[in-house]
């Protein structure tokens, strides 16, 4: 892992083509390799604008007007088509049925594969790798939707993980699930985290979730970053993030009501435990 | 509550088997409603929930044993006859919404109960107050945002002043603002005595408006209590497989140190602990 | 699909059909409309069918077929009772009309209503073979080995999968619109039925496309298979003689079953009445069916 950050974004501002307002206005943002940021913020602060960016479909597919300096491991997405960006970072979207294309489970996970004009002797194995580490197996010819939502989403995954990209950018992925799915993916992201090293960025309102896993957490509001650090910092700031209409993990809350002056609270139920013996 | 009221919805062991199906959604159902409640069901997808809610509006019929709203059977009465009594708001806005303004989609629903025009738009500007919707009043439903979407297809259905609503997952996918308001509107519900019916895997959401939770597991009751009764206990818990809210775990996992019951909400923890003590070293309380 | 009825979908199996190379078997179909479309006699037609019926029956689908061809046999009724009653082209001048009751029934109109039944049974009938035993995914494998482009097939593949899915939207957004109060027919229906199916379908589409790029669709450069079809010797002999059957079956219908028309088969009086009384049964089970139907919705 050498020192330079996998992503580094300076001054970057996007404004749709169209649109009145920018929907990324001048953010500043580093991810280092192998770390796993959460990101939080409401709908239209620009999580998925960013997301878009990394790969490049902001402004190759969406015209845009992008300014600012950004780079994925080490190259401006913006240089280079989406094709070659589609090897290094990997985006699942929030709504899984509208990802899927496919007659059955195994040519959607191939699909990426095709495109990238991969041979075809060595698809059945990257296929297997990737159902095998989101879990989905013994439903290779099923169509895909004729799965349940969590199968979908963890599919759509694994349509993603094939193409075996450094970055995977999760863009709310369990909106639209239920508590088990949501628990499901947002598993396999942490073990894509610890486990493979990945470079892993989960934007979504599952705040209780991120703070347990995430390195660091970083807030959006109106294409603004407005803080960006250790989840203890960050969501410690209960009243502010109140304010943007964001919550906190319950345990949180609750530390801050009895230590309203604290930097650093605690994010999950274990932290709250030593956190209250601690005192 | 009235308790020798007679019930406002109510199933008799209510089988559902879908056509297609051999598999059935329903086995063996009976449950009861009393006006003015705000029953909540949860269980994993495939439980029956949904299948469950749909029964109570003629969406489907049963197929053995009975389903009454407020004391008729439903067997063979239509859908937009169920509409006037039992208002039913969909989980994806976008399957609802259609009128070129909000204030068309409002007045959709009671215009097709045959209400007259002065008293459509007398009902329009007051759900639009209560949900904070009269500045998008003319406003393009696909021109808002999804959250506010999401309001409006529930004020759609409120407009029609049903006397019982159901809703089906109204929280999910919303951020925490919108979550918020509606969790304030379903308090309004309940205070306007409408019996609310909320299909939700939403625990916060739950714990903060339900006087009573339903947990369906392969198309049966398995819990049928207080919320309190059902999370906060842990031989219920593990029967039904639902997750409690963080701080009820936290209250469980501390339960050591304090008396009664585990805690549902921060506020409820907050005073159990100051009341134990169990906060005293230093620091403000 | 199986909202509408018994469906036309692929029915898994491992007979000799099932694992038949896909282009032969489209190549037979092929071979079978062409022949089917150049023929009047009923006879040949009829003995297609039969054949392709065998087929599928000793490839396990006889069941299957049959469900899917039960609801042909109302069309087939209604044609073979109105042909006898008012034939379109027959032997000039008809031959002779068989008296039943009040009604005139012409031996040349129901060889002619035979014809356009038996025509379309022998289509349906290898058609159904065919799709019933193949894998969606290695008939669009089979065109595109065809060269058939990867767009079209794409785009065709991607609108089969789509029909079922607005057939659950369109239900969905009728069950939420009939919860509303909304009359189920007439014309104020329509568009709060049909909008929010647009305008969901159009989300669809919008972020499918997003997530498409983003797995690098449509990008320029070398675009590899993953589901291969091979096509060795044999089944380019196989294919061949599907095409070639389906040429000779188009020779023949020409030059002696087709020529002349005038000629026809006089069908015997007993015949024309037995096959009309049971045709008209059919017939008339399934109009008042329908009215019955038209009057309970």
């Amino acid at each position: 892992m050498g020192d330079q950050p996998i992503i580094s974004v300076a001054n970057l501002t996007v404004t749709y083509a169209g649109a009145e307002r920018p929907a990324i206005d001048g953010i500043d943002l580093e991810v280092n390799a192998g770390e796993y940021v959460g990101i939080m913020g409401l709908n239209g602060a620009g999580k998925t604008t960013l997301g878009l960016c990394l790969n490049g479909v902001v402004p190759h597919a969406l015209p845009a007007e992008v300014s600012g300096a950004l780079l994925v491991a080490g190259i401006d997405p913006r240089t280079r088509s989406i094709h070659d960006n589609a090897r290094v970072v990997g985006i699942v979207f929030d709504n899984p049925e509208f990802q899927l294309s496919q007659m059955t489970v195994v040519e959607e996970v191939a699909f990426g594969l095709e495109n990238l004009g991969v041979e075809p002797a060595e698809m059945p194995a990257r296929i297997a790798e990737a159902l095998a580490l989101v879990g989905l197996e013994g439903v290779d010819e099923r169509s895909p939707f004729a799965l349940s939502g969590g199968q979908q989403q963890r599919l759509a995954l694994a349509s993603v993980l094939v193409m075996r990209p450094t970055v995977l950018f999760l863009d709310e992925p369990t909106s639209n699930l239920d508590p088990i799915g949501k628990a499901d993916i947002l598993a396999i992201a942490d073990r894509l985290h610890s486990d493979e090293g990945m470079t892993v960025i989960v934007a979504d309102h599952e705040v209780e979730s991120l703070a347990e896993h995430a390195d660091r957490i970083v807030v959006l509001d109106a294409g603004h970053v407005v803080m960006n650090g250790l989840p203890a910092q960050v969501l410690a700031r209960v009243d502010e993030l109140g304010a943007l209409g964001l919550r906190v993990p319950q345990v949180t809350e609750f530390a801050h009501a009895l230590r309203p002056d604290a930097q650093e609270l605690p994010v999950t139920v274990p932290g709250a435990l030593v956190w209250l013996e601690a005192r | 509550m009235n308790p020798d009221a007679p019930p406002v919805v109510a199933l008799r062991d209510v089988r559902y088997v879908y056509p297609s199906g051999d598999v059935a959604a329903l086995d063996g159902v009976t449950l009861e409603i009393q006006r003015g409640q705000v029953l909540a069901v949860a269980g994993q997808n495939g439980s029956g929930k949904t299948t469950l809610t749909k029964l109570l509006n003629g969406l489907l019929q049963p197929t053995n044993g009975s389903v009454a709203v407020l004391g008729r059977d439903t067997a063979g009465r239509r859908v937009q006859e169920l509409a006037r009594h039992v208002g039913y708001v969909f989980q994806n806005p976008n399957h609802q919404l259609f009128a070129r303004s909000v204030a068309e989609e409002l007045a959709f629903g009671p215009r097709n109960l045959g209400i007259d025009e002065a008293e459509v738009a007398a009902r329009v500007a007051e759900v639009a107050d209560a949900f904070g919707l009269t500045g998008h009043l003319g406003a393009h439903p696909y021109h808002l945002g999804f959250p506010i979407r999401k309001l409006v297809s529930i004020a759609s259905v409120v407009t029609m002043r049903p006397s019982i609503m159901v809703l089906d997952e109204p929280t999910t996918g919303q951020d925490h603002r919108t979550a918020g308001a509606i969790t304030r509107l379903l308090f309004g519900l309940r205070g306007a005595g409408i019996t609310v019916v909320c299909v939700s895997h939403d625990m916060e959401l739950v714990v903060a408006v339900a006087d009573r939770l339903v947990v369906m597991r392969t198309g049966r009751v398995v819990a049928d209590a207080t919320p309190r009764e059902v999370l906060a206990d842990a031989a219920t818990l593990s029967a039904t497989r639902l997750r409690p809210p963080q701080i009820t775990r936290l209250s469980m996992a501390l339960s050591a140190g304090m008396e009664g019951p585990a805690a549902l909400t921060v506020q409820e923890l907050l005073r159990d602990v100051r009341a134990s003590g169990l906060d005293r070293v230093g620091g403000s309380g | 699909m199986g909202a509408l009825g018994p469906s036309i979908e692929h029915v898994r199996g491992a007979s000799w059909l099932h694992s038949a190379n896909p282009i032969v078997k489209l190549a037979w179909l092929v071979g079978t409309v062409v022949f089917a479309l150049a023929t009047y006699h009923p006879v040949p037609l009829l003995v297609a069918s039969i054949v392709g019926l065998a087929a599928c029956v000793s490839a396990g689908i006889g069941g299957a077929v049959g469900r899917v061809l039960l609801i042909f046999a109302p069309l087939a009724a209604s044609i073979l009772v109105i042909q006898t009653l008012a034939p379109a082209s027959c032997a000039a001048p008809c031959a002779a009309p068989v008296a039943l009751g009040p009604f005139d029934l012409f031996p040349g109109g129901m060889t002619h209503g035979l014809s356009l039944a038996a025509r379309i049974l022998a289509v349906e009938v290898v058609s159904l073979g065919v799709l019933m035993t193949t894998h969606p995914s290695d008939l669009f494998a089979a065109l595109a080995r065809m060269r058939v482009p990867y767009l079209l097939n794409f785009m065709v593949s991607m609108t089969l999968q789509l029909v079922p899915i607005l057939q659950r939207e369109v239900a969905n957004v009728l069950a939420a619109q009939r919860s509303r109060g909304m009359r189920s027919s007439g014309f104020g229906s329509v568009i709060p039925a049909f909008v929010p199916v647009f305008a969901g379908a159009f989300e669809r589409v919008q972020q499918l496309s997003i997530s498409l790029e983003s797995r690098a669709f449509g990008s320029s450069g070398r675009r590899t298979s993953f589901r291969r079809i091979g096509f060795g010797p044999m089944d380019v002999v196989l294919a061949s003689l599907g095409l070639v059957a389906g040429a000779a079956g188009v020779v023949a219908g020409i030059v002696l079953w087709n020529a002349d028309r005038t000629a026809g088969t006089t069908l015997p009086p007993l015949l024309v009445v037995a096959v009309f009384v049971v045709a008209a049964i059919v017939f008339l089970g399934v109009i008042a069916a329908g009215i019955r139907a038209v009057l309970q919705a």
